[in-house]
């Protein structure tokens, strides 16, 4: 995989933003397992994510 | 005139003072005896109106709109959810819990959805089947989730922390009882906020059971639950056991009642 692959893939689920630092979430999606990031910002704001395989919306 | 001397005058008058109440209810009965007839006049009247309307009541105990699908597919019947209390909310709600919120009652007290609490106890079980058990942390710093808290852990082979979350359990490796949990599940996301403050510093989510007072700030998996009732968090943690051993291909051996705090 390259590293823009790699650099798409962590991407915040809710805002796009590019993943970095401590305090991002990482985790599977409660119903797929799909692999999830999400930045401090949108987990402190409490910002909705909707997975995009399974439509499951959190948190 | 001494100190000691002005010390023993003020302990006779507050003796004095306690006799005088003490004195007082005996006083009481005289006036109440005089009106034992109303009284039994009241009683016969309300005995007399109140075959009307109890069977009413006693039909439906439990018959409250607590979801908008009425034949939604729960874990346990519905009336054992009310029973426990598990849709009482607050009288307060915020914007966060305003998707989990069904109705308003008439004393003001928000109803959650009961069918979005069973839904959400399934979510978090397969959630947490995906950790190990030794690295999933359950903490309550709320008197009545800490019996439940540690039973849950206990049932599913997590690690709990009850009471007073102690600074640095997550992120200060030189104390004693610093660990690295993959998961946090906390019952209150206010009475356990340092819980939830050093999960987000290490970057673990967290799983929070929250009332409609709640705010949903740095959680990742919203249970929406009356988490200040002791049986309503009693059900929730037994169910959410049962759930994430069953995940496991476990066989789930607890009953209710071992999640039941004594009073």
């Amino acid at each position: 995989m390259s590293n823009a692959e790699q650099r798409q893939e962590r991407q915040c689920i809710s805002c796009g933003i590019n993943i970095s630092g401590m305090s991002a979430a990482s985790f599977k999606c409660p119903e797929c397992g799909r692999q999830v990031y999400r930045c401090a910002k949108c987990r402190k704001q409490s910002n909705l994510y909707e997975c995009p395989d399974c439509g499951f919306r959190g948190p | 005139m001494t100190e000691n001397d002005n010390e023993l005058e003020a302990a006779d008058e507050g003796v004095d003072a306690e006799e005088a109440t003490e004195a007082e209810p005996d006083a009481e009965p005289e006036a109440e005896a005089e009106q034992p007839e109303t009284v039994a006049e009241e009683a016969t009247e309300a005995a007399e109106a109140e075959p009307e309307e109890a069977p009413e009541e006693a039909a439906t105990p439990f018959d409250e709109d607590v979801m908008p699908d009425e034949e939604a597919d729960l874990l346990i019947p519905v009336e054992d959810y009310l029973a426990a209390g598990v849709h009482i909310g607050t009288q307060q709600k915020t914007e966060d819990m305003e998707r989990f919120i069904h109705r308003v009652r008439d004393d003001g007290l928000y109803v959650l959805d009961v069918s979005q609490t069973d839904k959400r106890i399934r979510v978090a079980a397969d959630f947490l089947a995906n950790y190990s058990p030794e690295q999933v942390l359950v903490t309550s710093s709320r008197q009545y989730g800490r019996y439940p808290a540690e039973k849950f852990a206990d049932a599913i082979g997590a690690r709990a922390r009850t009471g007073r979350f102690i600074p640095g359990t997550l992120t200060n490796p030189d104390y004693a009882g610093y660990i690295e949990p993959d998961v946090v599940v906390v019952t209150d996301p206010i009475g356990d906020s340092q819980a939830v403050k050093e999960a987000i510093t290490v970057g673990i989510p967290v799983i929070a059971m929250c009332d409609s007072n709640n705010q949903v700030s740095n959680v990742d998996l919203v249970i929406p639950t009356n988490n200040k009732g002791r049986r309503a968090l009693s059900v929730v943690y037994w169910l959410l056991a049962n759930e994430t051993l069953d995940r496991r291909g476990a066989e789930p051996a607890y009953a209710l009642e071992d999640f039941e705090a004594e009073i």
